[in-house]
């Protein structure tokens, strides 16, 4: 079954029928997980760096910022039988528009934070596809790990 | 004049007019003499959008204690400004909702793009105290509403446009106004003169690419534009053209905003925009979000 994940939304999943699919990623992130040995799968669709710039949003929508949505993210994994040291990241997203000052950065800023956090939690992106100008579609086969990716009219396997 | 140009022209004139009353209604909110009275004047006068806007004023997310009968009893009880968003949307939801193939939109997703930018371009009107937030929400409704009309050119020329975008570094408005001869921007200023909308509404579906061509700057174009820059950031409903859009620092500076001044007010629309949805979902099957499924363990989404 196709489950949608939204702007500021999570899934995870270990049905092996279950798709996780998040669409139109602009200068959001999205975070695939997955464990290979217990077949659980993940997805994040982030925002915006920082919790800072809202705490109260944060707390009722830990998914809309980086910092609050990747640990919530891992943590629901966990619940489900992952294991930090199999699991599996791939990351897309952190487009900007066409930008010659920089000043509307949200993507890269996105992006860095996530470089941070991960750095932090001794976590490796196994694969990625950021920047740019495109929208991105990301879908996630919790059976069997299959991530692709869709842009520019074209599907790839991440 | 080639044929295309020709065609494309008398697709503006023959586009099927938003109803008279929403007209008034927009002409009514741009005069700051126009008192509640006069507006519900002008709303009730349709009484088809009437009934749907008090039965969504009455539906369950409002969780009102007694049935709301009337238009004013709805403008005590929600705020005019609420009021006047719901007439709005219900009057551009039908001609926004359709599939737009060329620009990649799904049924649907033009509407969800149109209704974000209107809360973005409220929520922004508001932070540079502009004033006329409702008159603003309106514009954001209507920005892409060339959209409707260049859709079938745009998916002709598809691959023209993409190369010109990708090979020259255009923007995606741009590429259209090469390869077209005219740009969803322009056809939809084209339009919103056809239906005689206010000039703010006009001049920000003109320019709500590229408000630094306006001289001097208009601060109600700014903001349309601004809010367009959010809601394409933030992905919401997304097309073919990405973002392939210009970013300008001129117009965040000379209004005096900062980047978490953006942030701020994408976040709050995002939560906004979920409300809408809440709202309309009830009434019918716009819906964007399927329910969980039994897989799924834990879902976070509020």
């Amino acid at each position: 079954m196709e489950h949608v994940v939204d702007i500021a939304d999570f899934k995870v999943s270990r049905d092996p029928q279950d798709q996780l699919v998040t669409y139109s990623l602009g200068s959001c992130i999205g975070v695939a997980i997955w464990d290979p040995v217990v077949r659980v799968g993940g997805m994040l669709h982030y925002m915006l760096p920082e919790s800072s710039l809202s705490p109260d949003k944060a707390r009722r929508n830990p998914a809309m910022f980086a910092d609050t949505g990747v640990p919530a993210l891992f943590r629901a994994a966990y619940e489900l039988g992952a294991s930090k040291k199999q699991i599996v990241v791939k990351v897309a997203g952190g487009s900007q528009l066409l930008d010659d000052n920089g000043t509307f950065n949200i993507g890269k800023r996105n992006y860095v934070m996530l470089r941070k956090i991960f750095w932090k939690n001794g976590i490796l992106i196994d694969n990625e596809d950021v920047g740019g100008s495109v929208s991105r579609t990301l879908r996630l086969d919790v059976g069997t790990g299959r991530l692709t990716l869709k842009a520019r009219g074209k599907e790839i396997v991440l | 004049m080639s044929t295309a140009i020709r065609d494309i022209l008398q697709r503006v004139g023959s586009l099927p007019p938003l109803p008279d009353t929403a007209i008034r209604l927009m002409n009514v909110i741009n005069d700051p003499r126009s008192t509640v009275d006069e507006i519900v004047e002008v709303i009730r006068y349709d009484q088809a959008v009437t009934a749907e806007v008090l039965k969504l004023c009455n539906s369950a997310y409002f969780g009102m204690t007694r049935t709301i009968t009337s238009l004013s009893e709805a403008m005590v009880c929600l705020g005019t400004v609420k009021v006047l968003q719901l007439v709005m949307s219900v009057h551009t939801s039908a001609l926004l909702s359709k599939a737009q193939i060329g620009y990649g939109l799904a049924p649907g997703m033009l509407w969800r793009h149109s209704v974000a930018v209107a809360l973005a371009a409220s929520a922004t009107a508001q932070r540079i105290n502009l004033g006329n937030v409702s008159l603003a929400f309106t514009a954001g409704l209507l920005h892409d509403i060339g959209k409707v009309v260049l859709n079938e050119y745009v998916a002709e020329e598809f691959l023209e446009i993409v190369r010109r975008v990708r090979e020259e570094k255009l923007a995606f408005v741009e590429a259209e106004q090469a390869v077209l001869g005219y740009s969803h921007e322009e056809i939809g200023g084209r339009i919103a003169d056809v239906w005689k909308l206010p000039q703010p509404i006009i001049q920000s579906i003109r320019h709500h690419h590229d408000p630094t061509r306006l001289v001097p700057p208009d601060p109600f174009v700014d903001t349309v534009y601004l809010a367009n820059c959010i809601c394409l950031l933030l992905g919401i409903g997304l097309g073919e053209d990405g973002l392939y859009s210009r970013a300008s620092d001129a117009v965040m500076q000379r209004n005096g905003l900062k980047e978490s001044d953006l942030e701020n007010i994408g976040a709050q629309m995002l939560l906004d925009l979920r409300k809408v949805e809440q709202i309309f979902e009830g009434q019918s099957n716009r819906s964007t979000r399927p329910t969980p499924g039994p897989g799924v363990e834990h879902t976070h989404d509020s």
